[in-house]
């Protein structure tokens, strides 16, 4: 570990290779995020691969150099750019089996030529290096590049954000603007060239693509925001090729350091897959589960509303819904905690509010239902299943839509009633807990709740203390009198706290 | 000025692959309208917008947007293309796209500013999502993310409006909401373009139609070219359609 770390900080070969690999993990990592996006990680791979014979020509021509290889890389990129395109304009061969084509020709034709010439006596050009990337061979004039690139491309698409924002999104509404889409197509394939041709030495030409499409997939599941997925990406980039980098020296035996990175990303990539806040595996888990359980609460609900008059226990709500004991007993916990469900001795009932929340499930299920025959046009036979779905989905909005765009039906499909929704106030009666203390509000919903009210000899302002709540009335106590309300009219009695 | 010619097309004539789509159309239309698109599937309405807008080759013809090439006219042009193939999972929010409709309005440097923040969340406001602001897109349901394109459109704040069919999977009320929109954008003496396809609101929404079946059946004001004749004409033997709308008894 200490040796590790002074090899890092005191060998010159290896802070090379840690800059390098930093500058090309943020590199390849933002420009990543724009292929990913644009279905175009295969043109990515092709572009690495074909840049190999570009390596073996300026070899060739001036030797071991820099600014050589660069120069050939980018010519040997542009020529596959325009093979591919002119086969696929010209030539009836569909247009991925082109870029197949074309890149692995060029692949081939580098890796003969550099095989060839590295056999030559003296001569330091191994192919491995080209393919892998090497930790040993990143010169002074390799950084300088990379770094003058990475800010090149760092600058334009902070510059050109908007118009690579929109080119990726919508194509045609980007032309109506009045942006070239050719233009920003071209300018990305450049930066894309440069990105793989920089990033030659570090990772290696059949690794490359790592680097641009994994930390770019990672960023996307992270983050629903473009530029925090490029910021996202740069940063997953920076960190696959820092610890593959490490990772492939502390291993030692000459081990490259392109597939230690690649491996370190893809690593990152599936922590990503599983624990990812908001589309992780694990999250879409714990969210299945809690739907799950609300749903087979909500069903034990509509048990005990659609049998009221019969004596419900744990065990005839496990036979009749088909769930064990246990996940009976769990979930009637939880409805009991929540004032759902009131527990007498063996026997199950629901309360007030259990009642409220069951007549909006039966509503649901029917409003549903005659949404399914009149507006979809299924028949009576078809529709249940698919009812007994939604009914735990849709919210309470959808349903009053669903409501008004039926012209508030008072009869399902089958000719059962739908529960009509209740008009509420603001405060209902029926929420105040026991003992707590209220006034009759001025405000009432309609003009017969007032008479109601002036019946019992309730009149405004007039104070009261909840004296008991019962299963389907509550008991008032004002000053001087109890007073019994039953429970239909406490839910739509207001009341001020 | 009302009345102010804004587009004008002559001799347009498009085809795909050796079909034609359209032929020989010749229209002039004028600041201050809402026109109807109407026509059958396949009758060349998409392909009218996207010619005038230069989005596609066009055979033959000249066509002028406020007496120049359209390329130099842009910025004055909003386009909501039909709900197509767009990416929804796309990393993008509501806001976002919204403000896609400032991009003509700034210069490559320049940065988006408060000003074009305050507009954009207008548009929303307008058409009723201010509320989905911070949302992903792919979050919202096919009517939302509709009204999510026309917003930006308005954020545009274009001269002239081409929505293709934008009431797709819109539900009523918001549906009279953007009309509405439209027609008090009419009265700015903008010019909109709508391609639609239920018969039976056009003599509601429109008050100029264009009746569209590859040729030019008919243009003009809807209370006197919105006809039996006409709508027959451009219907022809898809008659079933027009019962429908209660137009035929």
């Amino acid at each position: 570990m200490q040796e590790l770390f002074l090899t890092l900080t005191q060998d010159e070969w290896a802070i090379r290779a840690l800059i390098a690999s930093s500058l090309v993990g943020i590199m390849c990592g933002t420009i990543g995020s724009f292929i990913v996006l644009r279905n175009m990680s295969l043109i990515g791979d092709a572009l690495a691969h074909a840049i190999l014979p570009g390596i073996f020509i300026a070899f060739i021509l001036v030797g071991y150099s820099t600014i050589g290889f660069f120069l050939g890389s980018v010519m040997a990129g542009l020529l596959t750019a325009v093979i591919i395109t002119w086969i696929q304009h010209n030539v009836k061969t569909k247009n991925d089996a082109a870029i197949g084509i074309v890149f692995t020709a060029m692949f081939s034709i580098g890796v003969i030529g550099i095989s060839k010439v590295s056999t030559g006596d003296g001569v330091h050009l191994d192919l491995k290096d080209f393919l892998f990337g090497t930790v040993l061979g990143i010169s002074n004039e390799d950084i300088y590049l990379t770094l003058a690139i990475t800010i090149y491309s760092i600058i334009s698409i902070i510059i050109f954000y908007r118009y690579l924002f929109i080119t990726t999104f919508q194509p045609t509404i980007a032309q109506t603007m009045g942006i070239s889409v050719k233009m920003i197509h071209y300018f990305l394939m450049l930066l894309l060239s440069f990105a793989v041709v920089s990033s030659l030495r570090a990772v290696g030409v059949i690794l490359v693509v790592a680097m641009l499409i994994t930390p770019a997939s990672t960023a996307l599941l992270l983050s629903d925001k473009l530029k925090n997925v490029i910021i996202l990406s740069g940063i997953i980039g920076l960190l696959s090729a820092v610890l593959g980098l490490i990772l492939a020296i502390s291993l030692g035996g000459g081990i490259a350091p392109g597939p230690t990175m690649c491996v370190t990303a893809t690593l990152l990539y599936f922590i990503a897959v599983v624990f990812s806040p908001k589309k992780g595996l694990l999250t879409k888990f714990i969210l299945r589960r809690k739907q799950k359980s609300k749903i087979e609460q909500e069903d034990i609900i509509k048990h005990l509303i659609k049998n009221r008059k019969e004596k419900i226990n744990i065990a005839s709500v496990s036979s009749a819904l088909g769930l064990s004991v246990n996940v009976v007993k769990k979930h009637v916990k939880k409805l009991a905690t929540d004032g759902v469900v009131n527990q007498n001795g063996n026997q199950l009932m629901l309360s007030i509010k259990g009642n409220e929340s069951g007549d909006s499930l039966v509503r649901a299920h029917r409003l549903w239902e005659t949404y399914l025959v009149d507006e979809v046009g299924l028949e009576e036979g078809q529709i249940h299943t698919e009812a007994e779905k939604y009914e735990h989905i849709l919210t309470e909005e959808d349903l009053d839509e669903v409501d008004k765009h039926l012209g508030f039906p008072t009869k399902d499909p089958h000719g059962s009633p739908i529960p009509q929704k209740q008009i509420k106030p603001a405060n209902p009666l029926l929420k105040l807990k026991l003992k707590s203390r209220a006034r009759i509000a001025k405000q009432q919903i309609t003009e017969h709740i007032e008479s109601e009210l002036w019946e019992l000899g309730l009149t405004p302002n007039m104070e009261f203390r909840i004296f008991k709540i019962g299963d389907d009335h509550i008991v008032l106590k004002t000053s001087d009198k109890k007073i019994k309300v039953n429970e239909e009219l406490a839910r739509q009695i207001n009341v001020l706290i | 000025m009302a009345g102010e010619k804004t587009i004008s097309v002559s001799g347009l004539s498009v085809s795909y692959e050796r079909k034609r789509v359209l032929y020989n159309i010749y229209l002039e239309l004028e600041a201050g309208n809402i026109y109807g698109v109407v026509g059958p599937n396949g009758a060349g309405k998409s392909t009218l917008f996207k010619s005038i807008l230069e989005l596609i080759d066009t055979s033959s013809g000249e066509i002028e947007v406020f007496g120049k090439d359209v390329n130099e006219v842009r910025k004055r042009l909003a386009y909501v293309p039909q709900k197509d193939e767009v990416d929804w999972n796309f990393p993008a929010t509501v806001r976002d796209i919204v403000l896609m409709g400032r991009y003509p309005h700034k210069k490559i440097l320049q940065r988006l500013n408060k000003e074009d923040n305050d507009i954009a969340m207008q548009a929303m406001e307008d058409i009723g999502i201010s509320d989905l602001a911070n949302r992903q897109i792919g979050e919202l349901s096919g009517g939302q993310q509709q009204r999510v394109f026309i917003a930006r459109a308005l954020c545009q704040q274009a001269d002239i409006f081409f929505l293709d069919e934008p009431f797709v999977g819109v539900d009523i009320t918001t549906e009279e909401k953007i009309i509405q929109i439209l027609k008090d954008l009419a009265s700015q003496n903008k010019t909109l373009l709508v391609v639609h396809h239920d018969l039976s609101s056009v003599d509601e929404y429109f008050n100029k139609v264009i009746l569209l079946n590859q040729r030019l059946i008919a243009y003009g004001d809807t209370e006197t070219t919105f006809t039996k004749e006409n709508i027959a004409k451009a219907y022809g033997p898809q008659l079933t359609i027009l019962h429908k709308t209660g137009l035929f008894e």
